[in-house]
């Protein structure tokens, strides 16, 4: 997958409130354009899982319409094996799923299996592949028991695997999942992590995903791009990211005696009986841990990284200046 | 750069029959689940009756004031409302829902799913929900038609015929006229009320279509065929038109289709283009 600078501006009607504004609009409309994703360039191997992360409106949703054909790029240029999506070759269509995690594809007042059976005559796979490629995956995710049920029975985890199951029938090379574990708990998500890397592993597919929840992408990804206001933010290791965007580090230390005022050694960021963890900037990080062991003789000393889901709640709290962003140019492939 | 060719997994085969496939899928797995509900065909068997009652009371009504209406006897009158029945259960049962279901899409911006499809996507669209039981009114508007033309000197086997050609074009002919419609859901967002608007003007083609005054037939039969839909068939049938009309009509069908399916792509782009 090769996308060069791409992008994708939409033009929308913008009015002042008011009716007389309203009124106005009416007979002159005035646009604006929106710069949903501008000059994207990544390209991605194949077999690869990458985590496509950026806030909400970050444009997230815009390249993935655009890499699997449904939007046509206003600039730039997206080759995904080989074809240009927006040209919906059939080819290209058969080897590509996309899945979002907040609207269903599966025929709501029909039992699962059926449109299982629309799938199967859609992309035109022979009877043995389908019913063993079905078997499999139903197997892979355990939904057995839902297939005879109609969607609408269904809840929204069981749905969800339903429709993960129903967009894989035709083993597609590329996958493009936008939320898929949207809104499930804690131990649907995590099977259907584990689901999304067996998968990977047993076919070798390309899987892109974004997710809010940063435990799918630490799972699944080593590498992430990260967009905001539609460039490219970063795109690398998931483990380089911290190093990137975060200044500071975490260390915790279990001291010999509780009680102990560590607010000299940096930022005292919770107290937990004799545990303390202080954040302190990153270029002193090894300094104060040294301090820390010689002064206090603690029993134990770490120092992390913060959690991810800080890392990227930094990462996105970067002003949205040409300067400030950092595209690495750390691109593969 | 070379392409990928598709892998054996999916595509294993030609388009002809694929397409073919996805008709029989979509078609046999509606109608298998509709079938299920059995209460529902007495209801709409009960509903098609009470229906035909009221057309045939309307109809001796009128001709308890006068012999002919516009050249149109009893019986002859009789086939236009067995045709109208007919075509308005092919309308609720294949066309109607699908195109329901595509306002919705649309709408809601669903649409993406059939837009990667390996298919063609009006196909698709065309024939993702069918209900089965109003074709209960198929059968009772056929058995209509049957029944009046045993008893009008002028049904021949030969008008017959161009009848039921005459049919298929008017079915063809709404169900464009259906996905025009709908295709401006693209622009414009609501489009809800298109199905009673739809099914309050398809109520005037249960009339001769040379009934009404010069500008309506002219609106009823080039902007809104739907009259032509109805009226041709019985015209048809009753030895009113000829090889002359049908074919007439066969050629505004094809133009008609060749314009819903530019129209139907352009929309397709435009949603492309503007779908967040």
């Amino acid at each position: 997958m090769d996308v060069t600078g791409l992008g994708k501006t939409y033009k929308v009607p913008v009015r002042e409130a008011g009716l007389k504004a309203a009124l106005k609009s009416l007979v002159r409309r005035e646009h604006r354009e929106v710069h949903a994703v501008s000059d994207l360039s990544f390209s991605i191997e194949r077999g690869e899982m990458v985590g496509f992360l950026g806030p909400n409106g970050a444009g997230k949703t815009t390249t993935l319409k655009m890499l699997s054909g449904l939007l046509h790029p206003s600039s730039g240029q997206a080759r995904v094996l080989g074809y240009e999506p927006y040209r919906r070759d059939r080819n290209f269509l058969a080897q590509i799923t996309l899945v979002m995690g907040n609207r269903n594809q599966l025929q709501w007042d029909l039992p699962v299996v059926d449109s299982f059976e629309m799938n199967r005559a859609i992309f035109g796979i022979a009877r043995p592949d389908f019913e063993a490629t079905r078997d499999e995956l139903i197997d892979l995710l355990e939904i057995g028991h839902l297939v005879t049920k109609p969607v609408r029975n269904l809840s929204l985890g069981e749905r969800m695997k339903a429709e993960i199951c129903g967009s894989l029938l035709h083993r597609p090379q590329v996958l493009f999942l936008d939320e898929p574990t949207i809104g499930l708990d804690v131990t649907m998500q995590k099977r259907i992590r584990t689901f999304l890397a067996e998968y990977n592993a047993r076919y070798g597919a390309t899987v892109m995903l974004t997710s809010h929840y940063m435990a799918d992408v630490t799972a699944l990804c080593k590498r992430v791009i990260v967009i905001h206001h539609g460039k490219l933010l970063y795109d690398g290791p998931l483990s380089e990211l911290a190093e990137r965007f975060e200044t500071s580090k975490t260390i915790g230390v279990t001291l010999a005696e509780p009680d102990r005022d560590l607010s000299g050694y940096g930022e005292v960021v919770a107290v937990d009986g004799a545990r303390v963890t202080l954040r302190v900037s990153r270029a002193e990080a090894s300094t104060v841990a040294a301090r820390l062991l010689a002064d206090l003789q603690p029993t134990d000393l770490t120092i992390e990284d913060p959690p991810i889901d800080d890392v990227i709640e930094r990462v996105f709290a970067t002003p949205d200046e040409p300067g400030s962003a950092q595209p690495t140019g750390k691109q593969r492939g | 750069m070379t392409t990928t060719p598709p892998s054996t997994h999916g595509l294993a085969r030609p388009e002809q029959v694929r397409r073919r496939d996805v008709v029989r899928t979509l078609v046999g797995v509606s109608a298998l689940n509709e079938l299920q509900y059995r209460v529902n065909f007495f209801l709409q068997l009960f509903q098609s009756l009470v229906a035909l009652a009221t057309a045939i009371a309307v109809v001796a009504l009128v001709f308890l004031y006068t012999p002919t209406l516009g050249g149109w006897e009893p019986w002859e009158l009789m086939v236009v409302v067995g045709v109208h029945t007919a075509l308005g259960g092919v309308i609720r049962s294949v066309i109607q829902p699908s195109m329901q279901l595509l306002m919705e899409d649309i709408r809601e911006g669903k649409l993406d799913f059939a837009l990667t499809k390996p298919v063609d996507a009006q196909l698709l669209v065309s024939l993702r929900r069918i209900t089965v039981w109003p074709l209960v009114d198929v059968v009772v508007g056929f058995g209509v038609v049957v029944v009046a033309s045993t008893r009008i000197d002028s049904a021949t086997v030969p008008g017959a015929l161009l009848a039921l050609v005459a049919v298929l074009l008017g079915a063809v002919m709404i169900y464009c006229l259906w996905l025009v419609i709908t295709t401006g859901a693209f622009w414009i967002v609501r489009m809800e009320h298109v199905a009673e608007l739809f099914n309050g003007l398809y109520q005037a083609g249960r009339w001769p279509i040379g009934l009404f005054p010069g500008w309506l037939r002219l609106l009823f039969t080039v902007l809104v065929p739907l009259a032509l839909a109805v009226t041709l068939p019985s015209e048809a049938l009753t030895g009113r038109a000829g090889l002359l009309a049908v074919g007439g009509a066969t050629l505004f069908t094809a133009a008609l289709v060749a314009f819903t399916r530019w129209f139907w792509r352009l929309g397709v782009k435009s949603y492309a283009g503007a779908s967040a």
